[in-house]
């Protein structure tokens, strides 16, 4: 056992520093560190500088344009992104609908799709949930019926996120119905410039406009756009559930809010809450470790399965908790609602800095638990594929 | 970096395992406590015959120089069929002390120890020392070699079958470690059982003579070799509450999936399906905090006391967590003396009640 990294390691994480410090563009990290909500060209700018040190397919194979890092590797550039404090890099191109295309997409696909996400010339996003299927994904009942060379897709899909900035969808849609929901599924990806494709926002409880509605009426895709086989997609969503393991614990940028919560609280002289705080930073010790153990499993061969849902559930558990925290440090402060759509001027935010951010990001972090496999699903998997109940 | 278990630890986990999977059933253990010594010597030389008794002794000192993730494998093993051999007072704390200590001749009691010949546990807890180990109203006092010990020390593991003790006392105003022979003249004991089935005494010292040759330490160097064999031992009933922990889980699994009401096991319902995944969560957690300890322990990192803090204040709330939610899933057998389950929750009560629970390990942490 041996619990440094290795020199060639060490030598990756500083070059992953220098870009961090030298090309991490200033003005999103300026808008990052004080809490302000970035733009969508902030995004791109961001996301546009990863690529263009070619880490942009950081989870990808050589062969279509990846890095071909290491597991280590991986792990060591997306907690120092974390420690530094970016926002994370959108999952919906790199690290779902790209592994998709290059592991069950035709020829064709691969070249007209893959250099675009590499570049991030195109912004995807994920058309999966719809208002009766969440949890019961397979459910889905949006349609797409073959019509000469086209699919005519009609249906609604929700809980979007970012569809209001996204060219591009990729949706599991209904092109068979039978006794058996996982079959007829297809995946089939869409350009959101179609006719027929309305998005309408869905305010959060934290005020934001982060996710949507998607609704389809009569849009008319080409039959060139479907991923593998038809009636196949449940295979393909399921590999993509899969396929992105590392990151969702983000112990880098836990470590982050939790040295900042810290510093807010070491000046409160509140032993009740710094207790709460030790607590909090054990669980994310323990946390780094778990991921850690995942990740020389994975170094050594193994294949953990399941297992990793703890990552999910335990990383949830403790961003959101980072959150609550914030919020009780805020006293009286976290009174005051800080979403765009409220009265008053709000000239400037009242309290201290920590403060004025603390209460929309508590709201905002609800969703951790819910989104990517429900933390209860997330149990339901454990249970069924460790424990054997 | 890697996490990895070496093929020499992993051998002897299997060894480990395999005694305590064939040789140490619930009700072999039910009879070993039905004895007076409440221990099993016949398994005590076994251990010393498989090299056990000299795992962490270094080799200058006869022993295999292994570390704390030896130890911790150990205990871990140990910990899922709960052990009541006093492996800890002996070979850990006693075992600690005399390693790292200058003492000249304790080649000889190191060699009583590894040869399965003799028990020699520490008396450093007092009544209000409130885990401070400095604490100390047990004084050797007079001059030269006339020399006399007196005071009370308490929660003394194993103490009545120790031949020698390990006894920390205030001597011109500092703290020292002196051997004593535990049958010499003045000293007394009150010995009684723990809830976790281990034997614990109470030995007052009154007016027993002290040989100055057998001042072991004095000073920083006594106040450090404690620090060192308790923070070891913390790290090693971590490591047992964690096989506790894991044992609870999968005798909860086991179970529930043969327990049938309404029709069906129990195991199918959803509400107990999660209640075993928090369980089995609670317990990898736990494992990975100790995986962070031992390493640092082992590497004699500068933050090993912190890590063992986190670990210790983990494994207080996560083990009673875990062992409550195993006897509630036992039903009413959870609360049956015959079963084993009710017996590791109170071994993971008695795990968080030694070297400082939970509190006291958070109050630590956040300190250092």
């Amino acid at each position: 056992m041996e619990i440094n990294f290795t020199e060639a390691d060490i030598k990756f994480r500083d070059e992953v520093r220098a870009f961090l410090k030298d090309d991490y563009p200033a003005h999103v990290k300026a808008k990052q560190d004080s809490g302000e909500a970035l733009t969508k060209e902030d995004m791109i700018d961001f996301h546009k500088a990863v690529s263009k040190k070619g880490w942009m397919g950081y989870n990808w194979p050589v062969e279509y344009g990846g890095t071909g890092w290491t597991s280590t590797q991986i792990y060591i550039f997306q907690t120092e992104f974390g420690l530094a404090g970016c926002p994370p890099l959108l999952a919906f191109g790199v690290s779902m609908v790209g592994p998709v295309i290059y592991t069950f997409g035709n020829e064709e696909q691969k070249k007209r799709f893959l250099p675009d996400i590499l570049d991030f010339n195109t912004w995807w996003c994920q058309g999966y949930s719809e208002p009766g299927s969440g949890s019961d994904l397979a459910s889905l009942k949006t349609k797409a019926v073959k019509d000469g060379d086209d699919y005519i897709i009609n249906g609604s899909k929700t809980w979007t996120t970012l569809a209001q900035s996204a060219d591009w969808i990729f949706c599991l849609v209904r092109t068979e119905s039978g006794p058996i929901k996982q079959e007829g599924i297809s995946f089939i990806l869409v350009d959101m410039k179609t006719p027929g494709i309305e998005v309408k926002p869905i305010i959060t409880i934290d005020g934001d406009h982060e996710v949507n509605s998607v609704f389809f009426t009569d849009v008319r895709v080409p039959a060139e756009n479907l991923i593998g086989e038809e009636g196949k997609g449940w295979t393909y969503a399921k590999f993509l559930l899969a396929h992105e393991r590392f990151g969702i614990a983000a112990v880098g940028g836990s470590k982050r809010s939790l040295k900042k919560l810290k510093e807010v609280v070491s000046e409160l002289d509140n032993p009740e809450l710094e207790r709460k705080v030790t607590e909090l930073e054990i669980n994310l010790s323990s946390l780094e470790f778990t991921e850690l153990r995942l990740l020389s499993a994975l170094e050594n061969g193994a294949h953990p399965g399941a297992e990793s849902s703890i990552l999910k559930i335990r990383g949830t558990e403790i961003q959101q908790r980072l959150t609550e925290l914030f919020v009780e440090a805020s006293g009286e402060y976290a009174l005051i609602y800080p979403g765009p759509h409220g009265h008053g001027n709000n000239a400037k935010p009242a309290g201290p800095e920590h403060a004025s951010q603390s209460l929309s990001k508590y709201l905002n972090m609800r969703k951790t638990s819910i989104y990517g496999g429900s933390n209860e699903i997330q149990k339901n998997i454990i249970s069924k594929h460790v424990l054997g109940v | 970096m890697n996490l990895n278990y070496s093929d020499e630890q992993q051998m002897l986990r299997d060894q480990v395992q395999k005694f305590c999977e064939s040789d140490y059933t619930f009700n072999k253990r039910e009879e070993i406590l039905k004895t007076d010594l409440g221990y099993d010597a016949e398994l005590w030389k076994l251990f010393s015959e498989l090299g056990w008794l000299s795992l962490p002794f270094s080799e200058e000192n006869g022993g295999f120089g292994y570390g704390p993730i030896e130890l911790s494998i150990l205990f871990e093993e140990f910990g899922k069929v709960l052990i009541v051999e006093p492996f800890l007072s002996t070979v850990v704390l006693s075992g600690s002390i005399l390693d790292k200590c200058d003492y000249d001749k304790k080649a000889e009691l190191i060699e009583n120890i590894t040869s399965g010949k003799s028990h020699i546990s520490v008396a450093y807890s007092e009544e209000g020392s409130k885990n401070d180990h400095t604490y100390s109203n047990t004084n050797i006092s007079g001059s030269g070699s006339d020399l006399t010990l007196n005071g009370t020390k308490t929660l003394v593991l194993n103490g009545a079958n120790a031949s020698h003790l390990i006894v920390s006392a205030v001597m011109n105003d500092e703290l020292c470690l002196a051997v004593i022979d535990s049958s010499a003249d003045g000293v007394s004991l009150n010995s009684y059982t723990t809830i976790d089935n281990q034997s614990c005494a109470e030995i007052t010292f009154e007016n027993v003579s002290v040989d100055p040759s057998l001042i072991i330490s004095k000073g920083n160097d006594a106040i450090n070799l404690l620090d060192e064999a308790i923070n070891l031992a913390s790290l090693c009933v971590s490591a047992e509450s964690i096989g506790c922990m894991t044992a609870c889980y999968l005798k909860t699994v086991e179970y529930t999936k043969g327990r049938e009401q309404f029709g069906q096991p129990i195991s199918n319902f959803q509400v107990l399906q999660h209640k075993m995944v928090d369980m089995f969560i609670e317990s990898e957690v736990c494992k990975s905090l100790m995986f962070k300890a031992m390493l640092e322990c082992n590497s004699d990192s500068e933050s090993k006391m912190k890590s063992v803090s986190a670990l210790k204040a983990q494994i207080g709330i996560s083990g009673k967590k875990v062992a409550q939610d195993a006897v509630q899933l036992h039903g009413g057998m959870g609360v049956s003396d015959e079963m084993s389950i009710g017996h590791y929750l109170k071994k993971l009560i008695a795990i968080d009640a030694m070297f400082g629970n939970s509190d006291f390990h958070f109050k630590k942490y956040s300190k250092l």
